[in-house]
């Protein structure tokens, strides 16, 4: 409860106009440090889950993390530094957990040169380029308290190494990725695979609102309980946003070299903008798992509900209802970025 | 009283406000369709050949940029603010922003690089016309 009361407080301390004439400082858009080419910026969230059959309840400070970034010439730079799931506290049937996450983890730390108006290089720590959710994967900025399944089954969600990308630009735009990690990750604490190889490929077709993706990969994975440690994984994504409306869906496979590990795991959803502040969104997942030799299989329906008293500020709640498993859940979420 | 329809219209027409896309004079661009100035300005290409783009913004109460957002990039200003904190989280900023098109002006010639909108009858001989629209 102190936390939430903490995090309530940093709240309503970063508070700040939206309104770009009013104020230097614009919320949601970060704070240049002198002249220098030098933006600081951070979020955090806290959230709490009731998982209704098993009465497990849930409450988390999430994500405090703080932005570093800059330009200049052809060079630009990104870090950001993350207390990751800083307090959780868990407490089902009698039974209570406390746990406290003071470590800061280097969430991401690149270079990017911009080498003319086709390729850009970029070097270090980076969110994977893979589908569209794994692109803006916090909580303030995307559309729902929980991330898809997919986004985490799938394909190793950061990457360190290099990502060699190509876009042409006409009236439309097509996009090549190429990703090559020969080595550990700078800090794979939170990476949802611990990998030591990962090379894939991505295409992207981009024309106004609409654009389709599709990616295809290897990962060598260092977990000591895997026998066959080479993996490959494929997915497709499509996002179309208006002013009103955004649909967006993601479709991915994974397998080795002996038999599909994730068969299939997807979600297509739906989000209609109400007003600038009222966001209802409907989403559809299904997926099937043999990993660990034990199958799994659910299907799900997620409907959600963000109010953005601001753009950069959000107060979620979200209902899940499985069909497989007694998994039926509610989260309720508040976010904010600066 | 179609004759008088006609007239209507024509000067209807005519006092539309026309508005233009403009760099120096010596930049190697020509001419920009309406989906590269939106990819210009919303910096995914952040670069013409091998030199940098600067887009240049007018104030948000300034009618041309309410324009501009309107029918050349094609978004609501709501949108474009979700746009811009998306671009926060990912290292990006948001185009300069001048008080107004007499500073824009000033900064296009100047700066190589620098891409900003402006009214047509603004335009000099040190300016290049990519992009025209006329208001609604």
């Amino acid at each position: 409860m102190k936390i939430l009361f903490i995090m309530i407080l940093l709240f309503s301390s970063i508070w700040a106009t939206e309104d770009e004439q009013s104020s230097d400082y614009v919320l949601g858009e970060g704070l240049q440090v002198g002249d220098i080419p030098l933006y600081i910026g951070g979020y955090l969230s806290a959230d709490y889950t009731n998982v209704e059959d098993s009465d497990f309840h849930q409450l988390r400070a999430d994500e405090i993390a703080f932005l570093v970034y800059g330009s200049a010439d052809k060079f630009s730079y990104m870090a950001e530094l993350e207390f990751k799931e800083f307090y959780i506290k868990q407490w089902t049937q009698g039974d209570t957990n406390t746990q406290k996450n003071t470590q800061l983890h280097i969430e991401r730390l690149y270079l990017d040169y911009n080498y003319n108006e086709n390729f850009v290089f970029r070097a270090g720590k980076f969110n994977s380029p893979i589908g569209y959710w794994n692109m803006i994967p916090i909580n303030v900025l995307r559309d729902t308290s929980s991330n898809p399944l997919v986004s985490s089954m799938i394909y190793p969600k950061y990457t360190t190494g290099l990502d060699l990308s190509f876009t042409s630009y006409s009236d439309n735009e097509i996009r090549v990725d190429v990703l090559l990690q020969n080595n550990k990750d700078f800090d794979d604490e939170y990476n949802n695979l611990k990998v030591n190889k990962h090379y894939a490929l991505g295409l992207e077709y981009t024309n106004n609102d609409l654009s389709v993706k599709y990616n295809g990969g290897y990962f060598h994975t260092r977990d000591p309980l895997v026998v066959d440690k080479n993996f490959y994984y494929s997915l497709i994504s499509l996002k179309y946003d208006t002013d009103n409306y955004k649909i967006m869906g993601e479709l991915g496979t994974q397998f080795n070299k002996n038999h599909s590990l994730v068969p299939y795991s997807g979600y297509i959803e739906g989000l209609y903008r109400i007003t600038p502040k009222h966001l209802p969104t409907i989403r559809f997942e299904t997926y099937e798992s043999q990993q660990l030799k034990q199958t799994q299989k659910d299907s799900f329906l997620v409907l959600g509900y963000t109010y953005r008293p601001v753009y950069p500020v959000a107060f979620k709640a979200e209902y899940q209802m499985h069909q497989e498993d007694a998994q039926n859940r509610t989260l309720l979420s508040i976010s904010a970025l600066f | 009283m179609k004759k008088l329809l006609y007239i209507f219209l024509i000067q209807f027409i005519c006092h539309a406000e026309e508005f233009v896309v403009v760099m120096q004079k010596n930049s190697t661009l020509t001419s920009l369709s309406r989906a590269k100035v939106k990819m210009i300005f919303l910096k995914r290409q952040k670069m013409s050949q091998d030199k940098l783009l600067i887009p240049i913004n007018l104030s948000p109460t300034s009618k041309i940029r309410k324009s501009f957002e309107k029918q050349v990039l094609g978004m609501s200003r709501n949108r474009l603010k979700s746009f811009w904190t998306k671009e926060h989280y990912l290292g990006h900023r948001p185009p300069l922003t001048m008080k107004s098109f007499q500073s824009s002006i000033s900064f296009v010639e100047k700066i190589d690089g620098a891409i900003a909108y402006i009214p047509s009858n603004e335009v000099n001989n040190k300016l290049k016309i990519l992009y025209k629209w006329k208001s609604k």
